[in-house]
Order: C-alpha cells, then sequence, then structure tokens
C-alpha cells in the first residue's frame, strides 16, 4: 500500500511516524509549505510532488493533513482517481462539503475514514469499553473537557475561521464525537461561548450542554484559552450503576496556571502525551492500515460518524450564536 | 452571646454544635425539634437542653438562632425567631420558592434581627485564596467557569445505629424544593456571584432522573448554565452522580478560565485515602480546614456588632431565583431571563 500524506505540519509528521510503523510505503509527500514537505519526505526517505494531482497519480490511498478547508476538493479529487482516502478531522469546513464528499466516495467505491483520534486514546477506548459492557449502567450525566492554549498552523490557519471552523468545530468536535459514541445520538445543543475581548488576548473559550435522545445530558468543555504550553483533558462518565472518572488536574486543592510575560518558545500545536508503546495516532493509523486492506471491515470511527459529530458542533456554534438551545433535527 | 438550634432536619445542624462549641463566649442554650426522635437522639448525643417546642426555646431570648429544618420550613420558623427578636443563621437554600426567600427578609428587617444564609463555601480557604486571585487581577477579565457540586442520593445522611432521623426529606420535591438543582446549584450560584461581583442574568439547565430514577421522585442530574451581566458564563454540574460506594460524599470544583489564564479550586480536595480492610474500598479522609466555622463565627460577630452579615438574605435570595430560573429553563427547553 502506498500512502500520500498532504501537509507537511504537525499532524502530517504525526501520521508519516505512525505510516512509518505499518507496512504502508509513504510514497510521497505534498504541502504548500515545501521546505517543510522537502524535511518531511527526507526524515521518511520518499519525495515531495508539486501538487495534489501529482501526488495521486502515484499512491493508493491519501492522507489529507491539510486545513480544514481544504479537505473537501482535496477528498473528491482523490475519490475521482480511485484513491481512498484518509481524512483528519473535522470531516469538512461545512455540513454540505461533508456530505458531498460522503456521496463521492460512495459513488467511486472508495473508502473514507475520518481522524477521529480521540476514539483511539486508550483511556478513552477503555472508558467506551466499560460503558458497553455494562461498567456504569445506563448513561446519566457525561463530562468531557479539552483546552488548550491557541494553535498556530502554517499561515495561522486554525485562527481563521474561514479556514478551521473555529474552536468549536476543531477542538470541541472531538468530544462532541466523543459524547456522541458513549451515551448515544444527541438531540439538542446549548451553548455559551466567548472570543477574545481584544486582539492581544488568546481566547475562545466555550461551555455547551448536550442532551441525547435516551436522557443523558454532557457537559462539554473547550478551549483555546490557556497560557502555553498548558493543555488539559478530562473525562467522566456517571451512570445508575457506576462512575468512570479520569481528572486532568493534580491532587493540590488549588492550580494556577497565568500567562508568563514575555514567554518564549512554545509548541504549535497542543497533544496530550502519556507514554504507551503505541500512541493514539499510532493506533488509529494501523487501524486504518487494517481497515484500508480489508483485515478490518468495521471501521472504529465512520464517515458518517463524522458527519453527525459535524452537525453537534454546527449546532453548538449555532445556539453560540443565537443564545438558544438548538435541535439537531435543524441540521437533519 | 446565648444560641438556640432549631430543627436538627439538616445535617449541617450536627456541625454547628462544634463549630459553636469552639467559639469562645458562646453558649448553647439548646435545641428545639418539631420531630421528637430527632429531639430526643441530638439532646442526648450533644448534652443540650432538649425544648418542648421552638416558642419555648425562644422564650429564653437567645441572641441568635440556626435554622436547620428542612427547607420548606424555613419561613415559619425564621418568622418565630424574628418575632422573638432572635437573629438567624439560616441553612440554605434559603427557601423553596422566590415568594419564600422574599417573606424571609421582610419578617426579619421588619423586627430588626439579622439575616443571614449559610453559604460556607464563601469561607472555605482554598476557594478564598481563588477569590483573591480573581480580585488580583492576575487572571484577567473571567471567560467562563466549569464547575461542580455533585453529591451522592442525600437521601438518609445517617449513620448505621442511629434512630430514623427523618431526614429523607432531601429527596421530597415538597419539603426540598426539588433535587439535585434545589441542592447543588445554591453554592456555585453564590461563589460566582461573589467572585464576579455580577448578577445573573440568564438561566439554562437540562436535568434528568438517570441516577435512582425509580426510587426518587425528583431530579437526580442537572448541568445549568448561568450567564452573568459581565458577560461571563458558567456551568454547574449539580448532579446526585457520586455512587454510594465513592471515596467520599461528592465535591465543590470550579475552573475558572480568565484571559491571563486559568485558576482550578477543588474544595474537598485536602484529604488522605484510606484503604480499609473491613470497608473494603478507599476512602477521601479530609484534612482541610472546616468552611463553617469561619461562616459561624462571621455571623456570630455580625450579630455582636449589630450589623448586616458578610452572606444577606439578599444572597440568599438570588439563589433561590436561580434555581427557579433553572427548573423552567428545564421545563421549557428555552434558557430563562432573570
Amino acid at each position: 500500500m502506498r500512502v500520500g500524506i498532504v501537509g507537511a505540519g504537525f499532524m502530517a509528521q504525526t501520521h508519516a511516524a505512525a505510516w512509518a510503523k505499518t507496512p504502508a510505503e509513504i510514497a510521497g509527500i505534498h504541502s504548500i509549505d515545501r521546505e517543510s514537505a522537502k524535511r518531511l519526505a527526507g526524515a521518511y526517505d520518499t519525495r515531495t510532488f508539486d501538487s495534489v494531482a501529482a501526488l495521486l497519480r502515484d499512491v493508493d490511498v491519501l492522507d489529507i493533513c491539510a486545513p480544514t478547508h481544504l479537505h473537501h476538493e482535496m477528498t473528491l479529487q482523490a475519490a475521482a482517481t480511485g484513491k481512498d482516502i484518509v481524512c483528519e478531522k473535522p470531516l469538512g469546513r461545512t455540513l454540505d462539503q461533508a456530505r458531498e464528499m460522503i456521496a463521492a466516495c460512495d459513488k467511486a467505491g472508495v473508502k473514507l475514514l475520518v481522524g477521529h483520534v480521540v476514539r483511539f486514546f486508550p483511556q478513552y477506548a477503555l472508558a467506551k469499553a466499560a460503558v458497553d459492557r455494562g461498567d456504569v449502567g445506563k448513561v446519566g450525566v457525561v463530562r468531557l473537557t479539552r483546552c488548550s492554549f491557541q494553535p498556530r498552523g502554517t499561515g495561522g490557519w486554525f485562527m481563521d475561521s474561514e479556514k478551521s471552523g473555529g474552536m468549536m468545530l476543531d477542538l470541541m468536535i472531538h468530544d462532541f464525537d466523543y459524547a456522541r459514541w458513549v451515551a448515544g445520538e444527541v438531540e439538542s445543543v446549548f451553548t455559551r461561548q466567548v472570543r477574545s475581548r481584544h486582539p492581544d488576548a488568546p481566547g475562545d473559550y466555550a461551555l455547551a450542554i448536550l442532551r441525547h435522545t435516551n436522557g443523558a445530558i454532557s457537559n462539554v468543555e473547550g478551549g483555546w484559552a490557556y497560557p502555553p504550553p498548558l493543555f488539559r483533558t478530562a473525562l467522566e462518565i456517571a451512570g445508575d450503576k457506576g462512575l468512570i472518572e479520569h481528572p486532568a488536574s493534580s491532587s493540590d486543592p488549588l492550580e494556577v496556571h497565568v500567562q508568563a510575560s514575555g514567554s518564549g518558545e512554545r509548541p504549535s500545536v497542543a497533544a496530550p502525551s502519556s507514554p504507551t508503546t503505541e500512541s493514539p495516532y499510532d493506533l488509529e493509523i494501523r487501524h486504518f492500515y487494517d481497515v484500508l486492506t480489508g483485515a478490518v471491515t468495521t471501521p472504529r470511527v465512520t464517515a458518517a460518524d463524522g458527519l453527525m459529530a459535524l452537525k453537534i458542533a454546527f449546532a453548538a456554534i449555532e445556539s453560540a450564536r443565537t443564545g438558544k438551545r438548538v435541535s439537531l433535527k435543524e441540521f437533519a | 452571646m446565648r444560641v438556640g438550634i432549631m430543627s436538627f432536619a439538616h445535617l449541617h445542624a450536627e456541625g454547628y454544635v462544634y463549630n459553636l462549641r469552639a467559639i469562645p463566649g458562646v453558649e448553647i442554650i439548646g435545641l428545639a425539634d418539631d420531630n421528637p426522635v430527632r429531639a430526643a437522639y441530638f439532646s442526648e448525643h450533644f448534652g443540650l437542653r432538649r425544648f418542648e417546642s421552638y416558642e419555648a426555646l425562644l422564650a429564653e431570648k437567645p441572641d441568635a438562632v440556626i435554622v436547620c429544618s428542612e427547607n420548606a420550613r424555613h419561613l415559619p420558623l425564621v418568622k418565630l425567631a424574628a418575632a422573638a427578636g432572635a437573629h438567624v443563621l439560616c441553612e440554605k437554600p434559603l427557601a423553596t420558592t422566590v415568594a419564600d426567600a422574599q417573606a424571609i427578609i421582610d419578617v426579619c428587617q421588619a423586627a430588626g434581627v439579622q439575616l443571614m444564609t449559610a453559604f460556607p463555601m464563601r469561607f472555605s480557604p482554598p476557594v478564598m485564596e481563588v477569590k483573591k486571585l480573581v480580585d488580583s487581577g492576575q487572571l484577567g477579565p473571567v471567560y467562563g467557569c466549569n464547575s461542580t457540586n455533585q453529591g451522592s442520593l442525600p437521601r438518609a445522611h445517617q449513620a448505621a445505629g442511629m434512630p430514623d432521623l427523618g431526614r429523607d426529606w432531601f429527596v421530597n420535591k415538597a419539603l426540598a424544593g426539588g433535587g439535585a438543582v434545589a441542592d447543588h446549584v445554591v453554592h456555585l450560584a453564590d461563589l460566582l456571584r461573589w467572585m464576579l461581583q455580577s448578577e445573573v442574568v440568564e438561566v439554562f439547565a437540562e436535568t434528568n432522573q438517570v441516577f435512582y430514577g425509580d426510587e426518587v421522585e425528583v431530579e437526580t442530574g442537572g448541568l445549568v448554565m448561568l450567564t452573568f451581566a459581565n458577560g461571563t458564563f458558567a456551568s454547574i454540574d449539580c448532579s446526585w452522580s457520586k455512587p454510594p460506594y465513592y471515596p467520599t460524599w461528592g465535591g465543590l470544583k470550579m475552573e475558572l478560565v480568565g484571559e491571563n489564564g486559568l485558576a482550578i479550586v477543588d474544595a474537598f480536595k485536602q484529604t488522605i485515602t484510606l484503604y480499609n480492610e473491613a470497608e473494603g474500598r478507599p476512602r477521601w479522609l479530609p484534612w482541610g480546614s472546616d468552611a463553617n466555622q469561619g461562616m459561624v463565627a462571621a455571623f456570630l460577630d455580625a450579630v455582636r456588632e449589630n450589623r448586616t452579615p458578610a452572606i444577606t438574605g439578599f444572597d440568599g435570595y438570588q439563589a433561590v431565583a436561580i434555581v427557579a430560573a433553572a427548573y423552567q429553563s428545564a421545563a421549557t427547553g428555552k434558557p430563562v431571563a432573570l
């Protein structure tokens, strides 16, 4: 299997490292950032391509690690040439884009796998498995947190809402997907959000309350508002027969993280790290490899799941805008 | 200073006995309780004089009383106390309805007695530290707060070997005013008003009955979103989601995200973990300072100096109004303006 990677930033580097641990061959890299593409290609003894079209001619699978607003066009290009696709989350920049991507891949008979990597984090996967085998009984209240500092993509694309869709679409979507995975379909969303109050301040912070169709409720916290390099995630699932906790905090009663003035270098993107033999990204890409070869028939996360996560995210964004509870039916 | 305790329906009354006894110059004149089992048990347990009625206790002219009845019975007891000229520390929530909360304020004002709502968390040292941090401006303007005041089902609140103390009212809608929302929204609502120095302008709530759904008549799970006049928003998880085999009763936690950073306070985190063979499960034993002690001392100081206490009847009223709005929102699916 020959894999072509689009992008050369943090996620492309992470995926390349993971592909290198599978029997697949990294057949090429394409990025508008030619220097980074060259460096990445050098690290994996492969070559760079000047365009997605050129890359597609030489691969079996296209792995899209490009900014969100480009997912749609690249997926359609790959599908048109009959290539399977691995696409970073969120699946598309808009719901229409995502629907069109799914339809195009269905029509072309190619696979479309979406990188909701949280489903591959061992603690999240274990919690899901525990819920599925009834360890907590019926799920009542889910609490999910995912907050970091402002990420810096090439050309600042994360901060450009036209390109990334903003914090809720890029970051909170992880936990919208996870909440739906463990507690079932989402019926409605109520959100409050604040954007930075002046240009120099970091800040995009939101709280969302989801109601699931089975009666469960979820509190989802997301933010690009912490001082770097702080990144916290937390997970709690309470049911009528048990409780799962995976807190973020230390054992101190008080924790304060305040922006240092004139802070120097910081990472471009926050990624949680907890040493394990295989990273969650390795597990994700290995799983995708197995799905692409046919060794595994049902992907852990489908393009339809990616579309549903997008719907929840857009409902959350709509709720923040209107101040009202938004029903998912409006995004049918 | 002579203090009486009116009802032991709320378990906090027990703690207040220790708090009062720890303050020099304070005499507990005794207790009265309309539940004779409770009256007998606690008068014996603490060696306190038992009065046959609230009126009999008040006839002894205490300087102040602490009201620890069922939530819905605060108003009649406060009326009696105010009429007798006794200053009042009233357990939270101040009342089960906005009208009752207003009536409590009015009777105290008319009688010229001080009224304090028992919001002890304002006296929790870790919480006070965060309040200082917010006040210092170090955190910058507060964007939002993710907070929890979860607990276990407060059905009985009594240890093995005690007689039936009639403390199952926490899950009785009429007496408690509701379930998890009435029980656990008020502390955080009050702390946030205090820290942000801003009033709540809108309330949204989702509730459910997944925990103990077939055992109690009230909501046991709840997520509430408060929006403040200054634009800050906060979610409160008030659920009774901590199972009976959890290492502790629950807790109170706030994660404040400001323009300059993050402050997290876990008010009951000062614990050691005990693994005990007989219990068969770990338990968290607290070693933090007792917030109630500071609150009771502040109340008695206010009484002694005849000035408005640090936490007023209005603070209690605002919390009750927020709870009422949360129930309205949960019923309608819409945010409710205050």
